[in-house]
């Protein structure tokens, strides 16, 4: 009856050549089946036949048999009211009228896709009824582990850290608003770097900063070694890489928000580490800290996160310690995925080649941020096992597809990584990854390999790198 | 992945950081400026099937690291290499200044006879220009060294810099100059050439051709 309704809008001039469709339907049901397609359903026909009668019964008039005149509209002296309307309308007056058979079909078409649209809209309310439901429990989970981390775990923060309770929630994801907090403490500050401290640093580099903007010679010598040049050069990376940091968030670049901040403890770092001074690489780690902390606790964690083994290795570029941690790795990529890893030998694509990326930003610029966020919450619990741990899960993720691959397309698909990668799939695939190798963990792995290689280096050292 | 090429040319893209060595690349991969552009950690790849002169060859690259502190780990990606793009940027001395180690890496990891194409990048900001272009070709030519001066910004010469060191690659494999079945020498035979090697030796000698250079 929907659809039969607007063409009662348009009068019963109009209707006549469909009522005798409707007549010959019903006196002819081969015709209807040789020139419209066979429904689908036998409802379908059922119901248009109905809403046919009901049609006719509206409008009250019995079919007159057919009259060639009024087969041919004169004139289309109407304008169509809606889509509805053009569907239901006949053809204009110079063309040949719309055989019965035609109309017919076209008019069941019309309410099919009626059909079809009403069930559309209830699956759209029902997904978003859905949807908002999923979004109100996600909300109220995080509400709760917001209360929970705050309420709980924070005050009592050294008996229950490591419990099994909380290294569930923490596998979960920290809720943003106590993510800096908990990678402060789990970071812990073994340097004791006060926020005083942080600020004699970042005056230092301050002085630096001017005296090289004016061109004035050296102020200080204590830094012997360093020539004025590498400094420079330095100070100079800085001011550029920070240009070149998470560029489309802009957030970072030279006149937002957060520029200075970066620019100060990259600064102040150089100043405290001259010996390690900036590498490329910290600006992405000093950025996330940025997004979670104030700047001095910010400074804080970054030169104690940057002081962990790992880290030191991979900032001083010691390419000896390096490609021990890659053993190590390789020792785990093979007991895990042992086709893969075949694969992986068989073309040369060597683990530094996407390793070091990954490693030296912790993921932060080759997964989505807020996906690199999650890596670091459990790289803050875990330690760098975690690293090596969650690059076996993304090689595991994407086994299938890497194994048809050559050596070009595995190597460009490693360094840039598919942008919507899933969370819940990583995590999964991770969380299968097994840390043990013939009963070694991934500790006692690393420390025989660089016994080894101090071995080799004594025994040779012409093999140094 | 049926590619098909007459042969694998492995190239490296050298130079100090802040060039626009990964701009290059990304212009040349994609015809278009990199915007939003990240700093190179490590190392990043680009590959691209390209015809030069009547061959075509798939060209292989690996975009390296700027910064001095990382050559100890971007040395170990020199081996094999049969080209390079040896970049600097010429609004800095500086990048322009450390040419020479760049280069003396080139040649002694990644092989004596690795063809090296200089270019002086960012050639769209000239009026911030620190080195002349008679300057760097001097160097060039002192070094045997090709030369162009590349816009990654609106894509002038950076197609050419990447075909030429193509170009000449191929001239000295004809002339005999390279042997691609030598060891380490970064080229390697596509499966359409390897089709041609079964034919008589006579039938796939090609002359030499002028480089243009």
């Amino acid at each position: 009856t929907m659809a039969a309704s607007p063409a009662l809008l348009f009068g019963d001039r109009n209707l006549l050549p469909r009522k005798q469709s409707a007549r010959l339907d019903k006196q002819n049901d081969l015709g209807w089946k040789l020139f419209g397609k066979v429904p689908l359903r036998e409802n379908a026909q059922k119901d248009s036949k109905k809403t046919q009668k009901e049609y006719e019964d509206k409008v009250g008039r019995p079919s007159k048999p057919p009259s060639p005149k009024q087969n041919v509209r004169k004139n289309l002296d109407f304008e169509p009211l809606s889509t509805t309307a053009l569907i239901l309308e006949d053809r204009p007056a110079n063309l040949p009228a719309k055989p019965a058979e035609e109309a017919q079909k076209h008019r069941q078409q019309y309410e099919e896709m009626v059909v079809q649209a009403k069930k559309r809209e209830l699956k759209e309310a029902q997904r978003r009824k859905k949807q908002l439901e999923e979004r109100c429990r996600v909300e109220e989970s995080i509400g709760n582990a917001v209360l929970t981390w705050n309420n709980e775990i924070l005050p009592n923060w050294e008996t229950m850290w490591c419990s099994r309770k909380v290294r569930d929630l923490w596998w979960q994801g920290i809720p943003p608003s106590v993510r800096g907090k908990v990678w402060s403490l789990a970071i812990g500050n073994e340097l004791n770097i006060t926020h005083e401290l942080f600020d004699i640093c970042l005056a230092r580099a301050k002085e630096r900063w001017r005296s090289l903007s004016t061109g004035g010679s050296e102020l200080e010598n204590e830094d012997a070694g360093f020539s004025a040049a590498d400094r420079e050069a330095s100070l100079e990376l800085i001011k550029l890489d920070i240009s070149r940091t998470f560029p489309n968030l802009c957030i970072f670049q030279q006149g937002g928000p957060y520029h200075d901040m970066l620019h100060s403890i990259l600064g102040a770092y150089t100043c405290y580490r001259p010996d390690v001074g900036y590498v490329q690489g910290m600006s992405f780690i000093a950025a996330v800290l940025i997004l979670n902390l104030d700047t001095a606790d910010a400074f804080i964690a970054f030169s104690n996160l940057l002081n962990k083994p790992c880290q030191m290795a991979f900032f001083r570029v010691d390419h000896g310690l390096m490609l021990t941690y890659f053993a190590a790795f390789e020792v785990f990529f093979e007991e895990n995925l042992p086709k893969l890893f075949a694969h992986f030998k068989k073309n040369n694509l060597t683990p530094d080649i996407y390793l070091i990326d990954w490693i030296f930003t912790l993921y932060s610029k080759s997964l989505p941020l807020d996906l690199a966020c999650r890596i670091w919450d459990v790289f803050c619990r875990d330690g760098e096992e975690f690293l090596f741990r969650t690059a076996l899960g993304i090689l595991k993720l994407f086994e299938d597809i890497l194994t048809k691959m050559d050596f070009i397309h595995m190597a460009q698909f490693l360094t840039r990584l598919p942008e919507d990668l899933p969370a819940e799939e990583l995590f999964a695939s991770i969380a299968t990854i097994q840390m043990q190798s013939r009963n070694k963990k991934w500790a006692q792995v690393l420390t025989a390999l660089q016994k080894d290689s101090r071995e080799m280096e004594k025994g040779s050292p012409a093999l140094r790198h | 992945m049926a590619e098909t090429y007459d042969f694998l040319f492995k190239f490296l893209v050298i130079g100090s950081a802040g060039t626009g060595k990964s701009c290059l690349l990304h212009q040349f991969i994609e015809n278009k400026f990199k915007q939003d552009s990240n700093h190179t950690i490590g190392v990043e790849f680009g590959s691209r099937v390209v015809n030069v002169g009547g061959k075509t060859v798939k060209l292989q690259i690996w975009d390296t690291a700027g910064q001095e502190r990382f050559r100890s780990v971007t040395r170990s990606y020199y081996r094999g290499a049969a080209g390079a793009l040896l970049v600097y940027d010429i609004t800095s001395r500086e990048t322009y200044n450390s040419l020479a180690a760049w280069l003396t890496d080139a040649r002694t990891l990644a092989s004596p006879n690795i063809v090296v194409i200089l270019c002086g990048n960012k050639k769209d900001l000239d009026p911030e220009r620190e080195v002349t272009f008679l300057e760097a070709s001097r160097f060039a030519q002192e070094n045997e060294l090709m030369f162009l001066e590349t816009s990654a910004l609106t894509g002038e010469n950076v197609e050419e810099a990447f075909l030429k060191c193509a170009r000449t690659i191929l001239n000295k494999i004809d002339s005999g100059e390279l042997d691609p079945e030598r060891m380490g020498s970064g080229i390697q035979y596509g499966d359409a050439s390897l089709r041609q090697l079964r034919q008589p030796r006579s039938a796939q000698a090609v002359a030499p051709q002028p480089c243009g250079c």
